[in-house]
């Protein structure tokens, strides 16, 4: 045994035992899935923490944020899901031109849901609500200063509550944009490398890979909505 | 390495239904006036139902491997213990 | 269990010629990536243990001015003379550094990126690229954390730990950018370690190849294993409250600043929660290392193999719920602190089957004492040592006393030098040969063995008595109280050995270094052992292997009593007569 072959590696064709039952980019991305799960444990978690903890009578949600707006933002992010799971389906059976539809349809989805929130994060600066929580002498600090923003708990709130409430809401919210941001990109790679005939019937590893990265995505905000908008 | 077996497809506009539906539902029944504990639990049922039929259906964990599964969800209690743990030092 | 070889052959063989950019410097190749985290990480240690030096000059010789202190800036060291800012600062980076920086990319960075497809059979990591990516954002993350050190205010001065509010107001430290460039470099640094785990653990399931059942695996590799499962799922938390932290400081928020209804206590929980997995990553891997040599260094089948791989699980496993141990003094929920004694408690028992096993494994073993097993039986009973000590420390009302004195230090270091460290010296003695084709002087490496072990001795021993003492860590002037006075003369000598261990790793430099471009020309297998690496070239090709080979056996059948040889590569089958044609019987002693 000794002349340096130079071997290609070639990872997928590896045979195996013992092992999961999926290929290895689709393994690998669940790996990944479950370290972002723990991300978003720590930040939802310390959510859950201060929120619990806290002294002071925590806002109600509805009297900051626009709740009908953020509800169909939901919805689009939830279809722009539906249209990567049809676009999915759409290669297994080798269609080409329902593989790039429905692509599309996901990029735009995305890239709306991003921008609603792009637009809410101007809006609720401009009122006074940053993550400091609301400034002093803004629209907000005034009215919560006069006792017209209700509490979660009952009652109205002191400007001092919103601290917190700013720190956990765009933090939680943040991230994940900025991750639904890095699937748009992604998502737009895979839509012109579909459009360049990229993917077989045979070859869709890539669709199904990012599909479950934006899955993912949706999922977090399924959470995130609830316990951020509606609790 | 390829899969041996056919990719199987549940109905996708089925779970898009159910997941609008039950966001409008989220909406509406917190404005119904409900108590503020029964409102959490519904809320809170709501959402991981919603989460349930993403994860299983869209992201096919109800036609995988059943390993794929334990791997999935190995995060979740650790989440737990971290959560309900550190919610110890709150007295109530 | 076996399975008929697949044929690597078949695939597509590409002569692409590659630059030397791409071959050594971008390179995909886990060796050339495993190399190159090897000289970051030695270089980040001969930081750390600078920086240790300078701690030691301050609490040794308090008031006397730094030798070469001139080069210092008048912001830490006026005329030579350590502020008490800069102090703070030194044993912050000298943390960090240390466990970020260092050991944790010499036992992760190198020996999984290395050791990992070598010894499972497989030509590469899964995700080639993804790994050259892991490699190179440490780039950043190293040089963001020195940055520290030339911005106004100086470097993070708020612990390793980075408590709030300490570290999120820089009323507090007098700190701003430094604490901000501590917490964004140790972001980047947890997606660098983040990509690592993936590939790892994708790895370890995927690609073994044919015959490599999970019981089959060699204890290093479950060891990685492992602990790429705990850096996948820990990690995150730690980036959560970074970013937490960072916004506290830069933004506004109010996560963990009381005075805004925030819980400086949250950070501690969420640190702690990421911390203790932390720590069994930097320890786990070095008992697998150690297992592997001290298997081969005494020729003898790792005693309780499989109760070793439950033992690493059971490690993993119970380190989710002791986080609290580090918070016992933290004024959290006392019922907490019972709950975190006892799962802290019970926990020392898989260490324990391990280091009876180790022990069961040198008994009867025929054992050589190369410098790799010299280093390897030194972690042990180093280990033992930190171990011990951490029973005291898991007893809250002893850590009433002992918490924040010396003697933490003293276990810490127990744990982290006298046991991380002489693993990985073990690991670097034992594959160095593999990776640069190249033998490592045996007498220097025992050289540096021997002065190192009693000089660290001598640092760290001492240690345990003064913080009995009473001495508290992350001191400035301990002679400011009069109480601790009377141990100034242990501080020096504890200073003068450290100095000592310092000129002790001249001989590591120089035998590493000059191995590298002199050294004997190593062959195959020149430690005669059975892992999978050892049937390849030293060092091995790219895709390393020129077939996929086939694993007939476990990766510890030495001195085997129908072998030829006292080792039994894992690629041979297992001798079925009870003589060899042509050979002699083996006789076993």
């Amino acid at each position: 045994m000794a002349h340096a072959a130079t071997v290609h590696p070639h990872p997928e064709h590896a045979p195996g035992q013992g092992q999961v039952g999926v290929y290895t980019q689709k393994l690998g991305m669940w790996i990944f899935l479950c370290s972002e799960v723990m991300f978003f444990t720590a930040l939802i978690g310390s959510y859950i923490i201060l929120r619990w903890g806290s002294v002071e009578v925590w806002p109600r949600p509805q009297s900051v944020l626009n709740i009908p707006l953020t509800a169909f933002n939901t919805f689009i992010l939830i279809c722009s899901s539906v249209s990567m799971v049809k676009a999915f389906a759409a290669i297994t059976h080798g269609d080409q031109a329902g593989l790039k539809k429905w692509l599309v349809v996901t990029c735009f989805g995305g890239a709306f849901f991003v921008g609603v929130q792009a637009y809410e994060y101007w809006h609720l600066s401009h009122e006074g609500f940053v993550p400091g929580g609301f400034v002093e002498g803004s629209e907000l600090f005034r009215r919560a200063l006069e006792g017209h923003i209700a509490g979660a708990t009952g009652g109205t709130i002191v400007p001092a509550a919103a601290n917190l409430f700013g720190s956990t809401f765009y933090t939680m919210t943040g991230f994940h944009g900025f991750h639904v941001t890095c699937g748009v990109v992604c998502m737009i790679w895979v839509t012109i490398k579909a459009f360049r005939g990229g993917y077989t019937q045979t070859g869709y590893h890539g669709v199904e890979v990012v599909g479950l990265y934006w899955h993912f995505v949706d999922l977090v905000w399924i959470i995130l909505f609830t316990i951020v908008y509606l609790f | 390495m390829a899969e041996a077996f056919e990719r199987k497809h549940p109905n996708y506009i089925a779970v898009w239904i159910g997941l609008a539906v039950l966001t409008a539902i989220e909406v509406g029944i917190v404005y119904f006036g409900l108590t503020r504990r029964f409102l959490i639990l519904a809320l809170m049922l709501l959402a991981v139902w919603k989460a349930l039929l993403v994860a299983l259906y869209f992201m096919h964990l109800k036609f995988e491997p059943k390993r794929l599964l334990i791997i999935v969800l190995t995060p979740l209690p650790l989440a737990l213990i971290l959560v309900v743990f550190v919610l110890q030092e709150y007295g109530r | 269990m076996s399975t008929a070889a697949a044929p690597v052959a078949a695939t597509h063989h590409e002569h692409h010629e590659m630059s030397f950019v791409r071959k050594y410097i971008f390179s995909t190749d886990h060796k050339i990536i495993g190399i190159q985290f090897l000289f970051l990480s030695l270089f980040f240690l001969l930081v750390g243990g600078l920086l240790a030096m300078t701690i030691r000059w301050q609490l040794g010789f308090p008031g006397r001015p730094l030798p070469m202190g001139g080069l210092f800036p008048q912001t830490m060291a006026p005329n030579g003379m350590i502020l008490p800012e800069f102090y703070n600062a030194l044993v912050t980076m000298h943390g960090t550094f240390m466990v970020f920086f260092a050991i944790m990319p010499l036992l992760v960075g190198v020996f999984a990126n290395y050791l990992i497809p070598l010894k499972i059979g497989a030509p590469d990591m899964a995700f080639p690229s993804l790994n050259m990516w892991s490699f190179w954002l440490m780039i950043p993350a190293g040089a963001l954390m020195v940055a520290g050190f030339f911005v106004e205010g100086g470097a993070s001065a708020a612990g390793w730990t980075g408590y709030a509010p300490l570290s999120a107001d820089q009323e507090y430290t007098g700190v701003s950018t430094g604490q901000v460039l501590w917490c964004l470099s140790l972001i980047v640094f947890a997606l660098s370690s983040l990509l690592g785990s993936l590939n790892y653990i994708t790895t370890v399931i995927n690609l073994r190849a044919p015959g490599m059942t999970w019981f089959r695996m060699p204890l290093s590799v479950w060891a990685l294993f492992i602990t790429a499962i705990l850096g996948l799922l820990a990690i995150p938390i730690l980036a959560g409250a970074l970013i937490m932290l960072m916004f506290d400081q830069t933004i506004g928020t109010h996560f963990f600043l009381s005075a805004s209804g925030g819980q400086p206590l949250l950070w501690q929980h969420l640190f702690w929660f990421f911390g203790h997995p932390e720590v069994y990553i930097l320890i786990l891997p070095a008992m697998g290392i150690t297992s592997d040599v001290i298997a081969n260094g005494s020729r003898k089948p790792i005693f309780g193999y499989h109760s070793m791989v439950y033992a690493i699980i059971g490690i993993a496993f119970l380190g989710w719920v002791v986080w609290g141990h580090h918070m016992f003094q933290s004024g959290m929920n006392p019922r907490l602190g019972t709950t975190f004694m006892i799962s802290t408690m019970v926990i020392a028992v898989p260490s324990a089957v391990k280091v009876f096993n180790w022990l069961g494994t040198m008994w009867k073993g025929d054992l050589h004492l190369h410098t790799p097993m010299l280093n390897a039986v030194a972690f042990v009973a180093m280990f033992i040592i930190g171990g011990l000590s951490g029973i005291f420390m898991a007893n809250t009302p002893v850590d009433i006393y002992i918490h924040d004195t010396y003697f933490i230090v003293a276990h810490l270091h127990y744990v982290l030098f006298g046991g991380s460290l002489f693993a990985i010296f073990a690991g670097i003695y034992f594959w160095f040969p593999k990776m640069f084709g190249k033998l490592m002087n045996e007498t220097l490496g025992k050289v540096h063995f021997w002065l190192t072990f009693v000089f660290y001795n001598l640092v760290f021993f001492p240690m345990h008595l003064l913080g009995m003492g009473g001495h508290m860590r992350r001191i400035y002037d301990p002679n400011q109280y009069e109480f601790l006075q009377p141990l100034a003369p242990m501080n020096k000598f504890v200073s003068i050995s450290a100095f000592l261990l310092g000129l002790s790793q001249l001989p590591f430099m120089v035998n590493f270094l000059w191995s590298l471009f002199k050294g004997k020309k190593a062959d195959i297998n020149p430690w005669r052992d059975n892992g999978l690496e050892w049937t390849v070239p030293s060092p091995p090709p790219h895709g390393n292997f020129a077939h996929t080979p086939t694993v007939y056996h476990g990766p510890y059948e030495f001195s085997h009593p129908q072998a030829a040889e006292d080792f039994l590569p894992q690629n041979q089958p297992l001798p079925a007569a009870p003589l060899q044609p042509g050979g002699a019987r083996q006789e076993t002693r």
